[in-house]
Formats: structure tokens, C-alpha cells, sequence
């Protein structure tokens, strides 16, 4: 069974963005969408349990410092 | 004494600054220049969104008197450069290649548009470029379709298309791009000139519109190594406006062109050396010989996770434009073109956890990339596995009849350093039996920026120069 349909692909854009796209038009983004949730999974091969992502209390911090900083 | 035009627009960025600062030239004469040459070429090659003119004349007549009073800023001062139109520009319009934002005038700078204006740069326009930065073609539905000058019927690349063609076509001295999967040096690639995607972060993202934030890094375009450097002396260091900027020490960047690169180790990346067309096999294989006559030991050596980074910056990009364009997709749907709302929409359906996934698996990356170059320098590889394709090809196919994807043929050597955010440089090595570019990338450590532009240079003063295109 695919990861992603073309029924699901036109119900999210309905609901997030309330426009529709035709059948033929959600099944490249169904396709392309699905691969990648597949292909996601060969990441697990670099061995990331003790990997966080890359992202940082100081950068948070920063930012909210800049957004404080502007009031 | 007064100069030709053909004379000012051969010219590279230092040959002009020592010029301008010699009052040998002035700024007035060589922005009209390139003004007339914009003008005679831009029809054909549709590199420029805007053309500031009038704001660049009066720019040239007040650079032309600080020089005169002896204030002269540097090697940018009168120097007149193109911005690729994400960058925002105070009360200039700022399309971002888009239909959505065709009237959008930013209330302030970019923080590149900052220091460059503060060095004496004289800006000329804003470029075309991919819409929104999401492709690698240029070919832009709002703004017409970019042309290589190499040949009007090939892409440029992208996303900043005309960045490069503006400075292969010398309709700009020297230009801004942005690279999120190698949009800086895919451009560059194809096109025949110098691209340097600097380390992320040392180089101020702040008022560029955003395609993904955690790989969007900010650049020159240019003629030259030595102009790359020249231009990442203006734009690199911290920006309070920029939390994620790099307080790393900026070094000056052009203090090591000269230096001889004999004794270096560089190694070739094992996983980007497969499916290339005979040109670029050819012309990569004699760049890496020229590096070894410069004395440098060059080795192969191994990325192994580097194939699957393609998956880490499409689901990274997928997640982050789909946000940052979140509230456009809600509103002006139809006001994106087809290839872009595409991207978007497969955006939604990426999971939140894919996502993450993708952002620890950088970090594995990089530390693969980062052993690589343990005793090495640098890394080397293509630009790209085939030279610039015709606009509209998506296939190409090889007398043996077996096909590549050209997407795939062109990102996968650009988007891993992007993952991995380290300096990589692209720098033509010469041009294919038909007369298309050809490219090598030069890969470093994080914030080793200057290593990278030392073997760049080294090899560019050994290969010499690259014929130019055909006339326009």
C-alpha cells in the first residue's frame, strides 16, 4: 500500500490550504512524497541514536534576546 | 585618458578597485559601461529583474567625489555589482523571482546589501534567479526565462541564474547568489565563472527571503578567485540581526592567493567520480593532474554517507520552504508556478519526524566529511556530472542509449556540502568539445574559507585562461 495516496495528498491541501488539485496533478506529489518518507528510513544506517538535531539553546536564545532587544 | 567600453568591462574587481583608487578610471564612466551593456544584452539573456540605473548614477557621481577627496573605501568602492533579488534592498522592489512578491518594497537592507553599500559598491540591479531560489534552472515563469551565455539555448543553472550569467556576460563586476542545495555554484558551474558558498553562518542571512533556513548560506559570484575573496572580506563576520551568524575570527581572505599549495594533500571524493559524461570525466581528471604539478599529493578518498545526503537536504527543504511559504500557499495558490507549488505541496506531506531524522543525520555527515579531510586540506569533485543542459531537458542520453536524470545529475555533487555547511568553491576548468563550461568544486574545513581560495587560486594562475562565450 503506498505511504501516500493522491486521496490524501488533495484532503491535506483542501484542509491546510482549502484549494483543490486534480487527480492527475496529487499523484507526482503522492509518488515523490512517498518515496521520501521511504527513503527516510535508510538514514536510520548512519547509526543516529546518539545524535540530536542540530539546532541549539544559544541560537534560541539569541533569537529571542533580538526579538526582546527590538521592543 | 579616456577608456573603451569592451576596455572597462574587462576588468576584474581588484584590477578596478587598484584602478579606481588610482583615479585611472571613474566610478561614473565604468557604471555607464556597464549600464550600456545591460542594455544591450539583457534582451537576450534576461539576467536582470531591475536595473536600478538612475540610483547607480548617482551612486558612481558621489563615489567618484569621496575618491577624488581622497576617501577612497577599497577595492568595491565605484565598483558596480548585481544582487540577486532575494536580497532585500531598501525601497527597491524585491521580487524574489516571484509573481507574489512583484511590488514588494523592503523597509530595510540586507545585512550583504549593508556592508557592501557601506564599502562604496555601486548596485546596478537585482537578478533573476529561480523563482523563490526552489529550482536549479531559471527558468523563471514571471521574470523570463535566464539564458547561459555559453548558449542562449541552455539553462544557466540555478537558483541564481542570473547572477552568473550577468558575470559571464560581463553585465555586472561582481554578484550576490545564494546556495541552499548549490545554488551558488551550480550557477557558476554552467555558466564558467567562480561561485564560493561560505561556511553556514559566516556570512549574514538576515533580510534574505529564506528557502530553507538551517541551509540557505549567502556568496559571491564572480570572475576570479581573488574577486571572491575580495567580496567575502566585505560580507563575512557577525551580524546582531543574524542570531545564527558566526562570531568565528574573519581572516583576510585574499592574504593567501599567492601562496604556493606544493606539499598540500587533497583528496578526490570517492562517491562523486561515477556517471559522468566523458567531457567532464576528461577535464576533472586534468584539473586533479594540474594540482599534482603544483606539488599537491592528490589521493581518493571516501564520503560513505555523503549519497545519502541527497534525502537529508530534499526532506530538510521539503519541510522548510513548505513553513516559510505557509501562509502564501493559504492565500495566492495559483500565483506560484507549476514546478514550485509542486515542491510545496509535497512539503505538506513530509512528517515532522522524517524531518528530524534528517537534521541528526547531518551531523553524521559532516563527521564523515570531516574525517575525510583528516591530513588532507582539501576535497575535490566535479561541479556537475554534465555540462549545462538545454532548456526544458529533464533526460539526457548517452550515445549507449542509457538516460540521466538532469536534476540529479547536477544537485548530488552541490547539495552535500550544503547539508554538511562546509566552504566549497566552483571554478571552471575549461570548456566541453561544444563549447559549454566545465567545473571543479574545492571543498574545505568549516571556516577555512582561506585554504579553499588558496588552492582555487593556485589552479586558476595554472590552467590559465578559459575561452570566453561567444558575442552576444
Amino acid at each position: 500500500m503506498p505511504l501516500v495516496t493522491p486521496e490524501t495528498v488533495k484532503r491535506v491541501l483542501k484542509d491546510a490550504y482549502d484549494y483543490e488539485i486534480s487527480d492527475e496533478a496529487a499523484v507526482p506529489v503522492a509518488n515523490t512524497a512517498g518515496a521520501m518518507i521511504s527513503l527516510a528510513h535508510h538514514l536510520d544506517s548512519l547509526e543516529l541514536d546518539e545524535l540530536e538535531p542540530p539546532f541549539g539553546f544559544p541560537n534560541l536564545m539569541a533569537g529571542a534576546m533580538r526579538i526582546a532587544a527590538k521592543k | 585618458m579616456a577608456h573603451s567600453h569592451d576596455e572597462l568591462l574587462s576588468f576584474d574587481v581588484a584590477a578596478l578597485g587598484a584602478k579606481l583608487q588610482a583615479r585611472e578610471i571613474s566610478p561614473v564612466e565604468l557604471t555607464e559601461a556597464y549600464l550600456d551593456r545591460i542594455q544591450r544584452t539583457d534582451e537576450k539573456l534576461r539576467a536582470y529583474i531591475t536595473v536600478t540605473d538612475d540610483l547607480a548614477r548617482k551612486a558612481a557621481r558621489k563615489a567618484e567625489h569621496e575618491i577624488v577627496a581622497g576617501k577612497w573605501r577599497g577595492p568595491f568602492h565605484g565598483v558596480p555589482i548585481g544582487l540577486k533579488d532575494l536580497c532585500y534592498t531598501k525601497g527597491i522592489v524585491t521580487t524574489g523571482g516571484s509573481k507574489i512578491l512583484s511590488d514588494f518594497k523592503p523597509p530595510h537592507d540586507c545585512t550583504v546589501w549593508t556592508r557592501l553599500a557601506r564599502a562604496g559598491a555601486i548596485l546596478l540591479g537585482k537578478l533573476n534567479l529561480h523563482e523563490f531560489a526552489y529550482g536549479i534552472t531559471s527558468s523563471n515563469p514571471h521574470h523570463g526565462f535566464v539564458h547561459n551565455p555559453y548558449g542562449l539555448d541552455r539553462i544557466p543553472g540555478g537558483s541564481s541564474g542570473g547572477s552568473a550569467a550577468a558575470i559571464v556576460a560581463r553585465s555586472a563586476a561582481a554578484t550576490i547568489g545564494t546556495d541552499t542545495g548549490g545554488s551558488i555554484r551550480i550557477p557558476a558551474a554552467l555558466c564558467g565563472c567562480v561561485g564560493l558558498k561560505p561556511t553556514w553562518s559566516r556570512v549574514s542571512r538576515y533580510g534574505v527571503l529564506p528557502l530553507a533556513y538551517t541551509l540557505d548560506h549567502v556568496g559571491p559570484i564572480t570572475r576570479t578567485v581573488r574577486d571572491a575573496a575580495l567580496m567575502l572580506n566585505v560580507i563575512a563576520g557577525h551580524d546582531r540581526n543574524d542570531s545564527t551568524s558566526s562570531r568565528e575570527r574573519v581572516t583576510d581572505y585574499a592574504q593567501s592567493l599567492d601562496a604556493e599549495i606544493s606539499g598540500m594533500k587533497i583528496g578526490i571524493v570517492r562517491e562523486l567520480t561515477d556517471n559522468l559524461s566523458a567531457d567532464v570525466q576528461q577535464s576533472f581528471t586534468a584539473a586533479a593532474q594540474q594540482l599534482r604539478e603544483l606539488g599537491a599529493t592528490v589521493d581518493e578518498v571516501s564520503i560513505p554517507s555523503l549519497p545519502l545526503s541527497g534525502i537529508i537536504s530534499g526532506i530538510v527543504t521539503w519541510a522548510e520552504a513548505t513553513e516559510i511559504h505557509h501562509q502564501w500557499m493559504a492565500t495566492r495558490p495559483q500565483d506560484y508556478g507549476d514546478d514550485v507549488r509542486r515542491m510545496l505541496e509535497i512539503g505538506m506531506m513530509i512528517p515532522g519526524s522524517a524531518y528530524v531524522r534528517a537534521q541528526r543525520a547531518r551531523t553524521r555527515v559532516l563527521a564523515q566529511a570531516t574525517d575525510a579531510l583528516n591530513n588532507r586540506e582539501v576535497l575535490i569533485a566535479p561541479g556537475a556530472a554534465i555540462p549545462a543542459p538545454k532548456i526544458g531537458e529533464s533526460r539526457r542520453f548517452d550515445a549507449d542509449g542509457g538516460g540521466v536524470d538532469v536534476l540529479s545529475a547536477i544537485l548530488r555533487f552541490t547539495s552535500p556540502f550544503d547539508v554538511t555547511g562546509q566552504p566549497a568553491i566552483a571554478i571552471p576548468t575549461g570548456l566541453s568539445p561544444d563549447g559549454l563550461p566545465l567545473s571543479m568544486q574545492i571543498i574545505g574545513r568549516p571556516f577555512a574559507e582561506a585554504t579553499v581560495l588558496q588552492v582555487a587560486s593556485a589552479y586558476e594562475k595554472a590552467r590559465g585562461e578559459v575561452p570566453a562565450p561567444p558575442p552576444l
